[in-house]
């Protein structure tokens, strides 16, 4: 019969308990009262027996956990001969275990953050200043009191302060901004050059000789940005190539290519639930409207307003509100409003002549697709798509329809006309 | 291995080199310690090389003593640093001076080895740090077991020196899993630099040095500085000499310790180093202790009256940047 051993209430105040070291392995047999693991609970280290005879087949707790009392910890065979242990081939896999749990245990040590309110400021008159500050600004001659009445040196100087008084000297002012930039020891950049006059030329030669790099803080967009892009990697993406006969578009004034290709976009949409579904737990949420978001690039940053309803929208319309949220981007004023509501997404990258690429998909967006540079009439596009929310044979029907939009004259005519 | 079986290790072995050395305390026989830390010893050498005594503090030193001037190793076990209070008479007024009282005729090779600290909600009596009170008292070495390392060599060096040894140990740290980094010419009258660092010195001993290594990536990310830390393996005497050149290097010091404020052994170290560094410090000293209240029951106040790694890091930064760091 199996028994299971479970973790006991050994102290009243006793709630859980961690398991230090296994004392029988898989397999081992076990007397009755004999102890089988060591626990640490609230107050000391005891060893927990088992109440039956036979075979441990399963041990349920590693080393080093805690759980609470209660849980089952390892299984019993009380009867020998009905034992099955299961071969001890998982020893290395244990070890990686293991190893992933100290890898754990180590980023938890840098998780630590302190949150430090306001640093307390000392006041006292001038002339105050460390020991070691003191000492050093005699040996280099340096007057503490006057040059903190000048406001050269904070009051109490410490230092490092007296070093920077000091060293700063040798530099000119905008070698000083470039040594400060680049957030390089002054004395470190006059020991080396050994001037008495050092240059912003100078400092150059010491970053490029010592190779020092530039430091540029991760912008908050940015971070939200890589926070997204990390979401997006759990997408299971699979990809389609195509073509576009772009060259039949007519030609309308204001009109650009992106616009086209996003009513377009829109229009096809409509014929195909899926590209407009956001997956929502054990739920598919279906929208009625065509809701396309376009990636547009501000200086570095990188942002993806959403163009609401293309399908009731002309291109005109469609034209006008994309100037508008690009003006809003490069203000960074557009509102979450502006950026929710999507379930397909655009990007092209045509204007950099780059003749094909793929894009990854921004989370809760069911695809994008990546556009290149029309060559003879012809674009190539790539699309992305979560499988998890559109199969492949429903996204090559949908993309097929995309496609053939492009050599349906009449269809295009008619959108070209609604604007003019 | 664990922190309790480097222990044990020393215990063996110093036990099977020499006759003279025996065990005597509270379960430490037949049940192998309170914190198992005898486990084995008793199957091992017998009844009478490692003896289980009645509950009775001041006696179990008192024999200890009394086996040692008859030429026996003692290493008595006090279960707690908390009992050994009504041990005192025998440890202040016999342990510390016959040696010196006979003039050295008498010499007294007894260890007397027990945890303290603050370890989960076990109260205020059974959760005290009492360094201080043995490190004042003339006559005694005082050491510290940080590590398994420290554990290890630590107590066979106490064993084998001719002088009382108080040695002492942290109640959280038995169960914890360490390895004996190998040491030729160990030393506890030597500080151990346990990392190297260029702008903060940080002596601690015990759990809070473990507390302290947790946060420090976090303390020189913040201050954009390193950190020496420095273990110490005995506090009386103590390794003035290595506290200091390290903060000559870095010009900061900082002592952290789990005893209440009030009288810390903090104090005699800063005391100590300052005599030798003073002219190159470049901020005051700062002293993280635990608070000035007995220790309380409930999980939450016990941990706001002692230091916690996030109280420790946040302490450092503080200062830091208040000081110009």
């Amino acid at each position: 019969m199996e028994y299971k051993i479970i973790m006991p209430q050994l102290t009243d105040t006793m709630e859980t308990g961690k398991i230090v070291r296994w004392l029988k392995k898989e397999g081992d047999f076990v007397e009755e009262n004999e102890p089988v693991v060591e626990v640490e609970t609230d107050k000391a280290v005891m060893e927990v027996p088992s109440f039956k005879s036979g075979i441990l087949t399963k041990i349920l707790v590693e080393e080093g956990e805690e759980v609470p009392v209660g849980t089952e910890i390892a299984i019993l065979e009380t009867e020998p001969e009905k034992a099955k242990v299961e071969k001890k081939e998982e020893k290395p896999k244990k070890e990686q275990k293991e190893i992933s749990k100290t890898k754990e245990k180590e980023e938890k040590k840098e998780e630590i953050k302190v949150q430090i309110e306001e640093v307390e400021k000392i006041e006292l008159p001038e002339g105050t200043a460390s020991p070691a500050a003191k000492k050093l600004a005699k040996e280099l001659g340096i007057d503490i009191k006057k040059y903190q009445e000048k406001g050269l040196l904070p009051t109490p100087a410490h230092e490092k302060d007296i070093k920077e008084v000091y060293y700063s000297n040798f530099f000119d002012k905008k070698a000083l901004e470039l040594a400060k930039k680049y957030n390089i020891p002054l004395e470190e950049i006059v020991k080396q050059i050994k001037k008495e006059r050092i240059t912003e030329k100078d400092v150059k030669q010491y970053i490029l000789e010592n190779n020092i790099p530039e430091i540029i803080p991760v912008s908050d967009i940015q971070k939200r940005v890589i926070e997204n892009l990390q979401k997006s990697l759990s997408i299971p993406t699979f990809h389609i190539y195509e073509e576009i006969k772009t060259g039949n578009i007519p030609d309308v004034e204001g009109i650009t290519l992106t616009t086209w290709l996003i009513k377009v976009l829109g229009d096809t949409m409509q014929n195909h639930y899926r590209t407009r579904a956001k997956l929502d737990g054990d739920v598919y949420k279906v929208y009625p409207n065509s809701n396309i978001c376009v990636a547009v690039a501000v200086g570095e940053e990188l942002f993806i307003p959403v163009i609401k309803k293309v399908n009731q929208k002309n291109l005109k319309q469609i034209a006008d509100e994309l100037k508008e949220l690009k003006e809003k981007a490069a203000k960074h004023k557009l509102s979450p409003e502006d950026l929710s509501g999507s379930t397909f997404s655009i990007s092209n990258l045509g204007m950099f002549n780059i003749l094909s690429f793929d894009a990854i998909i921004p989370p809760g967006r069911v695809g994008i697709m990546a556009v290149g540079v029309e060559v003879r009439g012809k674009t190539k596009i790539t699309f992305s798509f979560d499988h998890r929310i559109i199969n492949g044979r429903e996204a090559a029907i949908f993309v097929d329809d995309f496609k053939k939009r492009f050599t349906d004259k009449k269809y295009l005519k008619k959108l070209a006309e609604e604007v003019s | 291995m664990l922190y309790r079986e480097a222990l044990n290790k020393a215990l063996d072995e110093m036990m099977e080199q020499d006759k003279s050395v025996v065990i005597l305390g509270e379960d430490v026989g037949f049940y192998g310690g309170n914190y198992k830390v005898t486990e084995g010893l008793y199957a091992k050498y017998g009844e009478k090389r490692v003896i289980d005594t009645p509950i009775a503090e001041n006696s179990i030193v008192g024999t200890a003593i009394g086996m040692a001037i008859g030429g026996l190793r003692p290493v008595a076990e006090i279960m707690t640093v908390n009992f050994s209070l009504l041990a005192m008479d025998q440890i202040v007024n016999q342990l510390a001076k016959i040696r010196y009282m006979s003039g050295g005729k008498i010499t007294l090779p007894v260890v007397v080895r027990m945890p303290q600290g603050v370890a989960k909600q076990l109260a205020a009596q059974h959760s005290q740090s009492l360094e201080r009170l043995f490190a004042s008292i003339p006559g005694l070495r005082v050491f510290v077991a940080s590590d398994a390392t420290t554990a290890y060599y630590g107590l066979k060096f106490a064993i084998s020196i001719d002088d009382p040894v108080i040695f002492l140990e942290h109640e959280l740290l038995y169960p914890e899993k360490m390895e004996i980094e190998e040491e030729k010419n160990f030393s506890p009258y030597r500080a151990r630099i346990k990392k190297e660092g260029e702008g903060i010195t940080i002596v601690s001993y015990l759990k809070m040095l473990h507390d302290t290594l947790k946060v420090l990536p976090t303390i020189e990310k913040e201050l954009n500085t390193t950190c020496e830390v420095i273990d110490l393996c005995s506090i009386n005497p103590l390794d003035v000499g290595t506290i200091a050149n390290s903060v000559k290097k870095t010009k900061h010091l900082v002592v952290i310790t789990e005893e209440p404020k009030t009288g810390s052994y903090a104090n005699e170290i800063i005391n100590k180093v300052l005599e030798e560094v003073f002219y190159d410090l470049d901020a005051p000293p700062l002293k993280i202790a635990g608070e000035d209240v007995p220790t309380p029951y409930n999980r939450k106040l016990e941990l706001m009256s002692i230091p916690t790694p996030e109280k420790i890091a946040t302490e450092i930064i503080k200062w830091g940047k208040k000081h110009g760091i």
